[in-house]
């Protein structure tokens, strides 16, 4: 299974006003909120969890098919960071998801996985031959195999992203 | 406060939130914030912030993961209004 999110950067400035009183405080743990407060840049970091949350939680709801505002139960560890990339880990309750993300000037893109081999194999594809299920699932078709693959869509301000597993073959 | 009154000032609340004006001018109870109104999760937090700023309450991390449509924030409301 997979997920992803995209933030462009731009966008949440005029969207969201992170450092309102009581913002981090409901959506971030007390490690995540030590994290961004010792952040060169703490919007950056902001942001970074983020999507590391929602990634994951797309990849949870998929699994669970539980729908739910759970920003504090998504329990995020970085493993690595610099100025254009990062790894980490997040956790669910009993459920482990491992992510991944390229940092740019005006976006950050999360991909999140089950297992860490599979980090490797994700690729970007275009937006067709999509189709949701009634949960609002999006999976995609193949008319060659006649298959159903997992995948998953983020669109953000002026960015989108479309990510997939590669099969193996 | 009536349940009609609560819905309006939720309403006022959503507003500067929603993207999709069609969907917030047929809001009823059933509006899903995400799915209908378009509200990006990051925005949702501001919802709780402005609810707990507008109704004088605190809505804790469990209540919070329930508030993604009007009827469970009402219902939420009213009763933390309840208990006051």
């Amino acid at each position: 299974m997979i997920g992803n999110d995209v933030i462009d950067i731009i966008q949440s400035r005029k969207e969201s006003n992170w450092q309102r009183k009581g913002y981090l405080q409901k959506i971030f743990t007390s490690q995540e909120q030590l994290l961004i407060s010792n952040a060169p840049d703490p919007e950056i970091m902001v942001w970074l969890l983020w999507s590391m949350k929602e990634a994951a939680y797309k990849i949870y709801n998929r699994q669970t098919k539980i729908r739910a505002y759970i920003p504090q139960k998504l329990i995020c560890s970085i493993i690595s960071l610099n100025h254009d990339y990062s790894s980490g880990t997040v956790n669910c309750a009993e459920n482990s998801y491992y992510t991944k993300t390229f940092i740019a000037p005006e976006t950050l893109h999360t991909i999140a996985v089950q297992s860490l081999d599979s980090l490797n194999n994700v690729v970007e594809i275009e937006n067709k031959n999509i189709i949701k299920d009634i949960s609002g699932i999006p999976y995609l078709t193949s008319s060659l195999s006649n298959t159903f693959q997992d995948v998953s869509i983020s669109h953000h301000g002026k960015f989108e992203k479309v990510v997939t597993i590669r099969p193996a073959f | 406060m009536n349940k009609e009154e609560l819905i309006a000032q939720l309403k006022v609340i959503i507003k500067p939130y929603t993207t999709n004006t069609e969907a917030y001018d047929n809001l009823t109870e059933e509006t899903d914030f995400i799915n209908d109104l378009n509200i990006n999760s990051a925005n949702l937090v501001d919802i709780i912030l402005d609810i707990e700023e507008a109704f004088d309450v605190v809505i804790d991390n469990t209540d919070m993961e329930r508030m993604l449509d009007v009827k469970t924030s009402v219902e939420i409301i009213e009763t933390k209004l309840a208990a006051k």
